[in-house]
């Protein structure tokens, strides 16, 4: 199953993850002003929280990672005199 | 293997040479280009999904739309989604319309333009929902569209309306 992890220490309450999530998976915590995991199920795996997080402190197990294209080390030498 | 290898690889260049393409194109032509590629994608699902067999059922035909990409070698998974606490797929939304939410991770588009940066939201994007709804217009005969509620880094969120 899912696992959505946000590590307390690092959150700096600036809701950027809440405002992203496009299944409202996460809380905002008033008291501690903080984010936090409420509906883990609605999860999609999109990761955008983990992306615009600017701590770095949400991540996530048991999900799907798509492959992406510019992690072929073939590929991404053969496109280098593109770049 | 090496043929599986080699095709992979030609796939991936092609889409990403497509990628900069559409990327291009947009400059150009404007807001233009995503209805000219979205219509593009509505006629090519439709020439798909010709022969696919025609029902009013909503699940059934999402089915099928899977079976004519699968058909067509079109690697482009998608799951169904609900909410917590939801008790079915598919909802009527304010409009009286058919609703389904659906999710689609390994999505060859999403892969092309993260190579080089390019946004999603974008006329390749548009290809893709058109294709989708083309097939699901065909099989259903009736108005559906497909709306991006949120394209992320590694899975997006759409939202499938069908007229009743």
């Amino acid at each position: 199953m899912l696992e959505m992890t946000i590590r307390e220490k690092g959150c700096r309450g600036c809701r950027m993850c809440i405002d992203v999530c496009p299944t409202a998976c996460f809380d905002f915590d008033e008291k501690e002003q903080k984010a936090v995991v409420a509906k883990v199920e609605n999860c999609i795996a999109c990761l955008s929280c983990a992306y615009i997080c600017p701590s770095q402190v949400i991540s996530h197990a048991n999900i799907h990672h798509v492959k992406n294209f510019y992690r072929n080390i073939y590929f991404s030498r053969r496109m280098e005199k593109f770049l | 293997m090496d043929e599986v290898l080699k095709k992979r690889r030609a796939l991936q260049e092609t889409m990403n040479f497509m990628a900069a393409l559409a990327a291009g194109m947009e400059n150009v032509l404007g807001r233009g280009a995503n209805s000219m590629t979205m219509s593009a994608g509505r006629n090519l699902g439709r020439k798909f999904a010709a022969e696919a067999r025609h029902t009013n059922d909503l699940l059934e035909a999402i089915d099928e739309v899977r079976k004519v990409l699968i058909a067509n070698n079109c690697l482009w998974n998608f799951e169904l989604f609900k909410e917590q606490g939801q008790a079915d797929y598919v909802t009527v939304n304010d409009k009286n319309e058919s609703q389904i939410f659906l999710v689609f991770r390994d999505c060859m588009i999403r892969q092309a333009l993260f190579r080089f940066g390019h946004p999603q939201y974008g006329s390749l994007c548009n290809m893709m929902t058109g294709f989708f709804i083309g097939a699901l217009e065909t099989i259903m005969g009736k108005k559906t569209n497909l709306e991006i509620r949120h394209a992320g880094e590694n899975a997006c969120l759409k939202v499938l309306t069908v007229q009743v």
